[in-house]
């Protein structure tokens, strides 16, 4: 893990504008799915995998995550992968879905 | 010389002029220090009543069960004995204990001159203060809770416990957790980003280490309780049906929510007494810490299995096979590396130079006790806390006091506890062998549990005579004990190295650092690392501030008002956001201020935004997963895809997204010191959050006019509490940017306050970026 700032650059305004563009199509393309009766066996891994996208998207350029220290990073990533697996489990205990049989 | 200005002492002196500079002793000076060694008095001693108070409430519940039949107290009262002092043992002492220590010692065993954010520190002990306060009110308002500091649903709902105990329960809770993660967040800044330079991460002391553990389990683990704690909240108050049976809620969810906060609460507890023993033994063994890194790896992994564990304390709920299996190994995994530092605190001890002060007695009483009790699982919290809080007690009496503790007295002492603990506590274990259950209020004569029970209340009071014996010694010490030298101990770390109370600005110099146990190889050798060098920079010693304390007052009022009248909510609420805007605008253009770039090339207040983004990941985590977790229980409709518009949340989102973007391009134009556009786009990003706030009031109004309320079903209580609480996270964040706009219109936000356009920034990003969860988990996903 670097101590240090990676480095000091910044997104231009012109990747900002890029990325709201993504952000938009994708946005657009989950609200489209929903709608596609042949997709409905994969629509909700294709949706939590545009989420998962636009999530990364806002936190690496938005939030500059791409360009800070690993330290930041580890302190929002980690919480963030724990919290998620707390999550998944308490849906799994409370028999909101199943990971493995009860 | 010295030289003052508006935002305090800034200190101009050569810093060998310092060590004489004092801190006036007024009633006022105390209410508004920002001193982290005077927060560490307050906590230890607020902490100290609560704990009289606490043992006072065991006391009464040993001398109601001393001999059948008893009738001491009635059953009811032993009820709100064992709730009371379950709650206050664990809260309001055992917690203000160790954050005693973390206040006064980690910043000198970091070598630094304070805490990242001074003033955040006296406003955590405040509202501990207020939390506190309005607990032990209900007692004087004659309606202790009654319900296990557990508080299991639904025993806990209006139905079943229909008075306020309960309420001020849960409303203290949610304030001492505000208190307890707002300390997290500066302890953890503190800790990374500003030790003193030569201090890498494994050179750092093991109880500094075990302060970075439990402030990321406080910051991690109380979120989820802070959302069970919501949800009573709303039950009790709105109406809504998280807990209710009858509308399909699983009553396992509090039990859930409960223990993923309350086992990592155990170590919470008990790593401070580990690192305060591993700070101990070394010292009095004259010899390094066995295996130091093992000791800190193991202090880590025991604090992240901690969050793997909690369903063993669920064990008889009928998780099923699978999950009982799952939870159990991870149970036993815990204890290899718990295992692995009772070992290495024993290899400390062997061969070493034994001064058998009393603090190595408590020491060593917790190293047996705790293994005793780790083994059983009856005697942990007592045995490794207590003991462990008692060593660092006398350890750092006199670094705090200047005045050495009675050793003949202490050994008395120690010996008294020791002796009552193992009584109250050891027949516990038969009489739980043999059938008696807890928190029964009275047994029968013939159930054969008297002598039992009549020990274990002999024992209890014991461990109150020790706890007077402390009292005595302390006395004693403050009106005629021995002074205390710099280095009574002949110590290893750098608290040593300072006077005995140490300066208001706890080091001359910021000290070298030559490796772990830098104070004994600097006396000792052998020393690592640059030689010491005098600096001769200012010094900034924080003013004081008297915004803590009234912010925690309005806290109270509005927690007063929950339990009185609506309208003492709304003056508690604004007096509270009054004086936090005031406290942020404390010093906002006072120089020292503009930078506060720690050790690893950071700003304090960047890093402290990211880990309260770190410990918001697991408050919406919470409430989504409950969200899910009850989809499709609701007994009666509607179900989400009847009445959720997607089409008009869709326009909301896009909204939201591109309030984004704006906030980017403020941001930028911030750095380049474009003050039009700075102030264009931050007003640019407030007014789209208004608009997404537009969009959320229209929808909530249209469904309460079809009928559709928080009230209705489980669908509609997870809906609105997560979107609302939602909601509520971007209002504040439009006041933010709206305060952050009006200062650039009066020429106040150039180049150099970049940072707080930053992280005000990166709490907006945040709150996207749950919108952008929300929107996929709840309205598109069927």
């Amino acid at each position: 893990m670097s101590d240090a700032p990676r480095d000091g650059e910044h997104p231009t305004v012109g990747t900002y504008v890029r990325v709201a563009l993504v952000l938009t199509v994708v946005t657009a393309l989950e609200v489209g799915v929903i709608y596609v009766r042949r997709l409905a066996p994969i629509v909700i891994p294709l949706l939590l995998a545009m989420s998962a996208a636009k999530f990364a998207l806002v936190a690496l350029f938005f939030m500059h995550l791409r360009y800070e220290s690993r330290v930041l990073t580890f302190l929002f990533v980690g919480p963030l992968i724990l919290a998620s697996g707390l999550a998944v489990a308490l849906m799994t205990l409370t028999g909101a879905f199943l990971v493995f049989g009860r | 010389m010295m030289s003052a200005d508006s935002s305090g002492r800034v200190l101009h002196a050569p810093p060998s002029a310092l060590a004489g500079v004092e801190t006036p002793a007024t009633v006022l000076s105390w209410l508004t220090t920002v001193d982290h060694k005077r927060i560490g008095i307050l906590y230890g001693v607020t902490g100290f009543a609560f704990f009289l108070l606490g043992g006072l409430e065991a006391l009464l519940i040993r001398l109601q069960l001393a001999v059948p039949n008893n009738t001491v107290v009635s059953a009811q009262a032993y009820n709100a004995l064992f709730t009371m002092h379950g709650t206050t043992m664990i809260f309001l002492a055992i917690m203000p204990f160790n954050a005693a220590f973390f206040n006064y010692v980690v910043p000198l065993l970091i070598g630094a001159r304070d805490v990242a954010f001074p003033r955040l520190n006296a406003l955590s002990y405040w509202i501990f203060l207020a939390g506190g306060l309005l607990l032990n009110a209900s007692l004087l308002a004659g309606t202790p809770p009654d319900v296990g500091w557990f508080g299991y649903a639904n025993l806990t709902s209006r139905h079943y416990t229909p008075g306020p105990g309960v309420d001020f329960w849960l409303l203290s809770l949610q304030i001492l957790g505000v208190s307890s993660v707002i300390a997290a967040i500066n302890f953890i800044v503190t800790i990374l980003n500003m030790r003193a330079p030569g201090m890498t991460m494994m050179r750092m002391p093991v109880f500094v280490w075990m302060t970075l553990v439990v402030q990321f389990l406080i910051a991690l683990a109380f979120p989820p309780i802070t959302v069970g704690l919501i949800f009573l909240m709303f039950d009790r108050f709105f109406g809504t049906r998280f807990y209710d049976v009858a509308a399909g809620a699983d009553l396992h969810l509090w039990q859930h929510l409960f223990w993923i906060f309350g086992h990592p609460e155990v170590y919470i507890l008990i790593l401070p007494a580990f690192g305060i023993v591993s700070e101990v033994l070394p010292t009095f063994a004259k010899k390094p810490l066995f295996g130091a890194p093992v000791v800190i790896y193991s202090g880590v992994l025991i604090g992240f299995f901690g969050f793997g564990v909690w369903s063993h304390h669920m064990f008889a709920t009928g998780l099923g096979p699978v999950a009982d299996s799952a939870f159990s190994i991870a149970t036993m995994l815990i204890a290899i590396p718990t295992g692995v530092k009772i070992f290495n605190w024993l290899a400390t001890l062997w061969g070493g130079t034994i001064r058998t002060t009393t603090a190595l007695h408590f020491a060593v009483g917790l190293v047996g006790l705790f293994t005793i009790g780790g083994l059983s699982g009856v005697i942990v919290l007592i045995g490794g806390s207590l003991f462990g809080l008692f060593a660092g007690a006398y350890y750092w009496w006199p670094k705090m006091t200047g005045r050495l503790l009675g050793e003949r007295l202490g050994r008395v002492q120690f010996w008294v506890i020791f002796a009552g603990f193992n009584l109250a506590f050891f027949p516990q274990h038969y009489l739980g062998a043999m059938g008696m259950p807890r928190r029964i209020y009275t047994y029968p004569t013939d159930a054969g549990w008297t002598a039992g029970n009549f020990a274990s209340t002999a024992g209890a009071f014991g461990i109150g005579v020790g706890v007077l014996l402390f009292i005595v010694n302390a006395w004693q010490s403050l009106r005629r004990g021995a002074p205390a030298p710099a280095d009574p101990w002949d110590g290893r770390t750098l608290e040593w190295r300072t006077s005995s109370p140490p300066p208001a600005h706890d080091f001359d110099t910021i000290p070298p650092v030559y490796g772990r146990d830098s104070f004994w190889r600097e006396k000792h050798g052998p020393r690592r690392g640059a030689p010491p060098t005098a600096s001769h920079a200012p010094l900034h010693v924080p003013a004081p501030s008297h915004w803590p304390v009234m912010i925690a007052l309005g806290m109270g009022i509005a927690a007063v008002g929950a339990l009185t009248h609506v309208s003492i909510v709304v003056i508690g609420v604004l007096w509270t956001i009054w004086g936090i805007v005031r406290l942020a605008l404390e010093h906002h253009r006072t120089h020292a201020h503009a930078d506060q770039t720690g050790v690893l090339g950071l700003d304090h207040r960047k890093m402290a935004m990211w880990v309260f983004l770190g410990s918001e990941c697991f408050f919406f985590g919470t409430l989504v997963a409950t969200y899910l977790a009850y989809k499709g229980r609701s007994v009666v409709g509607p179900a989400p895809h009847e009445i959720l518009n997607i089409p008009v949340t869709t326009v909301s989102t896009f909204d939201l997204l591109m309030s984004s973007l704006l906030m980017v391009l403020a941001l930028a134009a911030v750095q380049r010191g474009d003050r039009r556009q700075a102030r264009l786009w931050l007003f640019g990003t407030a007014v789209f959050g208004l608009v997404f706030l537009g969009f959320q009031a229209y929808e909530f109004t249209e469904f309460v006019h079809q009928g559709f309320t928080m009230q209705q079903n489980l669908f509609g209580s997870t809906f609105f509490v997560l979107t609302g609480l939602h909601g509520t996270h971007v209002a504040i964040g439009v006041l933010w940017l709206l305060s952050l706009w009006v200062l650039a219109l009066r020429g106040r936000l150039g180049v150099a306050d970049a940072v707080k356009v930053e992280i005000a920034g990166l709490y907006w990003h945040f709150v996207d970026v749950v919108w952008i969860a929300i929107f996929t988990l709840v309205y598109l996903i069927p």
